[in-house]
């Protein structure tokens, strides 16, 4: 099969995954009480009545399997729908607001996690010994850390006591750069507003920071694991037979071991995913998940439909992007 | 790829980071925002819906009463109502027609001018999206007319002794053109007539407001008003800290503010009308029994709430009327005082409640509306509860949409509230509450004939004397039966940084955004 | 015969603890008994009730004799709420590890050794729901249900199925081809037979591997809950919840609120996290996308 066939097939397969997911949480949304029109009143008075034509405004009076197709059928047209709780407001809307935010903190911070797991796999693999026992504890206690702990720890240590970085926030509010892109970073570049990109960086320190280091671990152990075996490869032994100096034997082995870390990039998707949920609540980060945890406390169905159904296929695209870099760097692959 | 070279661009990466980030630390350091007088307020609070037609919350209403303008509004130093767009009115010897002349000179930003006609159609569409807040045109307006540009004629349902209270609430607001007749407009940026404009809005992240140039009223103190929002108080807390917002408005933690005070920070404190109270479902066992909740009632100590869970912040409050407001009575506290767990044993004993038959109550609260400080004083309560040696208490929460979905059917023994007035009026404070037409909402199943007719009397008098006898009357009844346990009344707190020269509230706790002054 | 059980049970212990990834299997087994054991022995180690102030207890007091990790804004002893919290933690997690794995578990058997259509669609499920952020899933779940312990084991069970299920299934595929199993095949042997009797066995190694690893990450999944307060009904002490109110004062330099719930979480994460890791290092199994 051609690489385009097999890309071809699997975006195809986005749209079952797509399907379930939404199934799920269709059903997990109405199954018990708790009713976005009420959420939204909140405690004033609204004669019944009302109440009703509310509901049958938002179409919550129709038989549940009518809703669901109905949803669906907006689905197929690119629509999500309209908020439940915040009324008007389209889901879309919503979610393109949010959507840079959480893109930022999570490149950021799947850089960290990358730059960490290379350079701690690698001094691992190269030392050996003692080293590499503190690397390998380091790999599983990173993966163990509670996400708000540790960057409560971190906001402890350089906001409250070194009062070095901001704690919480994207921007200073003064300072937001005028929108391109969405991206704070990249909007501030592009416009050449030096006081946006100083403000930007330095909220986005600790919450990239936080979860790169929760996130690492898994690197640092794959890295370590594969270099090793490759540094030990006969290959390698060859070139060091020919005379070929240490850091070049070591940047062919570290070359070898890329196509493991590729995969891992992939799996990890899901845990970056649901990291950004828990490190956007602990530093105040306006972006996706922050938005679909509070919608999921109002019963925003819509909203939280919404979300999901673009989260996977955020995480399904990207799998397909990351098996296509995977056949590009491993030439043995063929689909 | 070499390693080598990966590394220079590593290298080459981290260093132009670094430097980027020191020219913008000299840049921020050095240069001071020159000449715009730029007020950021920083919140915790959301705009819900940008339409007065639908939206129905304190903070949404704060920034419509900035933006927007009705007939009557409240001012800030006396608290009595003044013409804001209206210039005079009356009204008929019935109480029925009240007539308004507007003032000629007020436009919108765009500088339409701010007609009679503007105002009869903002009411109208109100009437017809019936969204949640329109009650409060269609209990009291029969019908408006304009019968020229600049005259508004009002016919009511009934007499209202409270009227102007109600006019002066944002679903009375005049709404640009551009509002759509019959469709609510949650992102619309057209505004009113009211002393800023909106420049720029995007949701959950910032407004930015400027002045209106043509709003007839007081010119704004400042140039440019942002206001960032923020998840939570600790985000907002620390953006005041680092000089990012002038001024923090709800909500601080109860223990920020003495933390701010004691760093330098000036606090402003607002008596507030925002009260809390728990829900007693009085139609089911064993609450349906009355010396049950006056048990109840007399174990709860309001200062060791006010205290401890509160730091100080809020005032112990002894009915369902605040006392800032007039009629108000500490019913609460002539009966049965605080913490007086020798009263509450003894009413428990007497309908037979022993240590082997033990009193078992479920307290519900809410931990996604009212802030973490309601896990606290669930907390607290069930501690004092509990210090009687006769009462088990289960706590039980449920998020915001779910909790008042229960509250309104009546589903839960016990629970936690809160309450804003609608418009400043002893009534607003009762009759939502007490009223069993009105009541259903609360769940409590409260009924009392003698109340109904004690409440219904004072809407429809004028004189301010006999309501307030009638409304003391219904006071001393509340506390007699229970069906409501007031626990505090909130305070409330603006923060602000050494810049801010002058900042006002409103009567109804709205921040005044025109009052604000900025130095340097 | 308990006495037999017991021993024998030790004896597996031992040979645990043996081989290769002996220490990690140790140390992980240590911790999380020592976990066990302060949650059992909960009412005797904690100095005073979670839930009520302690006479003389200041509010926010600091790590000190009286209260060595502190107290809170309550004035509640913040090691009395640890020690209670590990009952919370626990329960869930044993509960939702216990429920994934006799759905899971089963699935991936039938899945994996009959195949077919079912086999498709149930892998296709699986796969979906495996890919997607397993906490959004969990907190989408556990608020629906409301905050109870045994709410939060189902939305962690909902997360941690298809764990159970892919590793299982892929070890009956591999298990499939072996010519044991084909000799039992091609001498008539029923198919249910094979399943429980020859494949569940050699099967068993991986599933033991999967859970140590996946109880690591459901505690911080249910951490996670219990951050979002799905879990417990505060004052009830539950880690996640005592972290979330306590990070309202770290501002004010409040740091023994947050620091000792979150070190609980890690290092029990980090006892199952060792005990998985030692297991597989000692049955030679890969626990999937833990590498």
């Amino acid at each position: 099969m051609s690489l385009a066939r097999y890309v071809a097939v699997r975006l195809l397969l986005v749209v079952p995954t797509v399907l379930i997911l939404y199934t799920i949480v269709f059903i997990v949304m109405r199954v018990l009480p708790g009713d976005p029109v009420q959420a939204a009143l909140g405690v004033h008075y609204v004669p019944p009545e009302e109440l009703e034509e509310l509901r049958a405004k938002l179409g919550l009076d129709k038989p549940l399997y009518v809703q669901y197709f109905e949803y669906l059928a907006g689905l197929l047209r690119g629509d999500l729908g309209e908020s439940m709780v915040f009324q008007g407001r389209s889901v879309w809307e919503d979610i393109k607001d949010k959507f840079p935010a959480t893109l930022e903190l999570t490149l950021a911070a799947f850089t960290v996690s990358v730059i960490i797991g290379f350079v701690t796999g690698s001094i691992a693999a190269v030392k050996g010994g003692l080293v590499d026992r503190a690397m390998r504890v380091y790999g599983i206690i990173a993966y163990t850390m509670f996400i708000p702990w540790l960057g409560l720890m971190l906001i402890y240590i350089f906001s409250v006591e070194l009062k070095l970085l901001p704690s919480g926030g994207r921007i200073d509010p003064r300072f937001i750069p005028r929108d391109v892109t969405g991206l704070y970073i990249v909007d501030s570049i592009i416009t050449g507003d030096l006081r946006a990109l100083a403000s930007a960086l330095e909220h986005l320190v600790l919450p990239a920071l936080t979860l790169g280091i929760v996130l690492s671990g898994a690197y640092t152990r794959i890295v370590r694991v594969h270099l090793a075996e490759a540094l030990r490869s006969e290959y390698s032994i060859a070139y060091r037979a020919r005379g070929l100096r240490e850091s070049k034997v070591l940047a062919h082995a570290l070359r070898n071991s890329m196509v493991p870390v590729v995969t891992l990039m992939g799996l990890q998707l899901a845990l970056l995913l649901g990291g950004a949920v828990l490190t956007e609540t602990t530093f105040s980060w306006p972006g996706l998940g922050s938005f679909l945890v509070e919608r999921v406390m109002y019963r925003d169905y819509t909203a939280v439909q919404g979300a999901v159904v673009v989260f996977a296929v955020i995480v399904s695209l990207t799998s397909i992007i990351v098996d296509v870099v995977y056949a590009l760097i491993d030439p043995r692959i063929r689909y | 790829m070499s390693l080598p070279r990966s590394r220079l661009v590593l290298a080459a990466v981290v260093i132009i980071i670094l430097i980027l980030i020191g020219v913008g630390y000299t840049l921020l350091s050095g240069q001071v925002l020159g000449g715009e007088r730029i007020v950021v307020i920083g919140t915790t609070d959301k705009i819900t819906e940008l339409d007065p037609a639908t939206s129905y919350d304190f903070f949404t209403w704060e920034v419509l009463s900035n933006v927007m303008a009705g007939l009557v509004k409240y001012d800030p130093e006396t608290g009595r109502i003044v013409g804001d767009l209206a210039e005079s009115w009356e009204v008929s010897e019935d109480g029925l027609v009240w007539t308004f002349k507007l003032k000629s000179n007020a436009a919108f930003p765009d500088g339409t001018p701010c007609t009679a006609f503007d105002f009869v159609r903002s009411i109208n569409r109100v009437m017809t999206i019936q969204g949640d807040p329109s009650w409060l045109v269609t209990e009291f307006v029969e019908s408006v007319e304009a019968p020229d540009e600049y005259t508004v004629v009002i016919r009511l349902k009934k007499p209202v002794s409270f009227f102007l209270a109600v006019l002066a609430t944002p679903p009375y607001f005049i709404v640009h053109p551009n509002y759509p007749d019959d469709k609510a407009e949650p992102d619309a940026t057209y505004g009113g007539c009211g002393p800023y404009r909106i420049v720029e809005f995007k949701r959950d992240e910032y407004i930015i407001l400027e002045p209106n140039p043509y709003y007839p009223g007081e010119k704004p103190k400042n140039d440019r008003v942002i206001i960032r929002f923020y998840k939570n108080s600790e985000a907002l807390r620390a953006a005041l800290e680092a000089g990012e917002i002038d001024v923090a408005w709800r909500t601080l933690n109860p223990e920020d503010i003495e933390s701010l005070r004691q760093k330098g920070f000036n606090v402003i404190e607002v008596p507030g009308n925002f009260i809390r109270y728990i829900v007693v479902k009085v139609d089911q066992p064993p609450l349906d029994n009355k010396k049950i909740r006056q048990a109840l009632a007399a174990a709860i100590d309001r200062n060791e709430i006010a205290e401890r869970v509160f730091k100080g912040t809020v005032e112990p409050l002894y009915s369902m009327v605040p006392s800032t407001l007039w009629s108000h009575e500490p019913v609460f506290k002539s009966m049965y005082g605080d913490g007086n767990i020798e009263l509450a044993v003894k009413l428990l004993r007497e309908v037979g409640i022993s240590e082997a038959n033990k009193l078992r109550v479920v307290l519900w609260y809410t931990p996604t509306h009212y802030g973490d400080t309601e896990a606290a004083l669930a907390a607290v309560i069930k501690e004092q509860w509990e210090r009687t040696g006769l009462i088990e208490v289960e706590l039980r929460n449920a998020e915001w949409g779910t909790y008042v979905d229960l509250l309104s059917q009546g589903k839960m023994m016990l629970s936690l509230l809160g309450w804003y007035p609608d418009y400043l009026d002893p009534d607003n404070f009762l009759t939502p509450f007490l009223l069993s037409t009105a009541n259903k909402w609360t769940g409590t199943g409260y009924v009392n004939p003698e109340v109904d007719r004690l409440l219904q009397e004072a809407q429809a008098v004028t004189d301010e004397a006999t309501r307030e006898r009638l409304y003391r009357e219904v006071q001393r009844i509340l506390a007699e039966d229970v069906p409501y346990i007031p626990l505090v009344q909130g305070k409330l707190f603006v923060v602000v940084s050494d810049r801010v020269v002058n900042l006002e509230v409103s009567p109804l706790q709205f921040l005044i955004y025109s009052s604000i002054e900025v130095s340097g | 015969m308990e006495g037999g059980l017991f021993s024998r049970l030790m004896g597996v212990v031992a040979g645990l603890v043996r081989g290769p990834g002996g220490l990690m299997t140790a140390t992980g087994l240590a911790i999380i008994t020592m976990f066990a054991l302060v949650a059992i022995a909960a009412p005797w180690i904690a100095p005073y009730p979670p839930d009520v102030r302690p006479p003389g207890a200041g509010l926010l007091e600091p790590p000190s004799l009286r209260h060595p990790f502190g107290t809170n804004d309550l004035g509640y002893d913040v090691f009395s709420r640890i020690v209670w919290g590990a009952r919370v933690v626990l329960k869930v997690v044993l509960l939702s590890s216990l429920m994934s794995m006799a759905v899971g578990v089963p699935l991936g058997l039938i899945s994996g050794y009959y195949g077919g259509p079912l086999d498709r669609l149930l892998s296709m499920v699986m796969d979906s729901l495996y890919a997607f952020p397993g906490i959004i899933m969990a907190i989408a779940v556990a608020s629906v249900l409301g905050p109870s312990t045994f709410n939060a084991a189902v939305a962690l069970m909902v997360v941690y199925v298809p764990t159970y299920y892919r590793m299982t299934r892929a070890r009956v595929l591999e298990l499939k081809n072996e010519p044991f199993i084909e000799a039992l095949q091609a001498m008539g042997a029923p198919g249910w037979v094979i399943l429980v009797r020859h494949i569940l066995p050699n099967a068993a190694p991986t599933i033991l591997v999967v859970f140590g690893l996946a109880s690591a990450d459901a505690i911080l999944t249910e951490a996670g809950l219990s951050f979002f307060g799905l879990v417990a009904v505060y004052p009830q002490p539950d880690w996640g919840l005592d972290l979330y109110y306590g990070k309202n004062y770290l501002l004010d330099g409040a740091w023994w609120l947050v620091f000792f719930p979150g070190a609980s979480i890690l290092l029990l994460a980090l006892g199952f996290a060792l005990l998985g890791e030692g297991l597989s290092e000692r049955f030679r199994v890969r626990g999937g996308s833990y590498g």
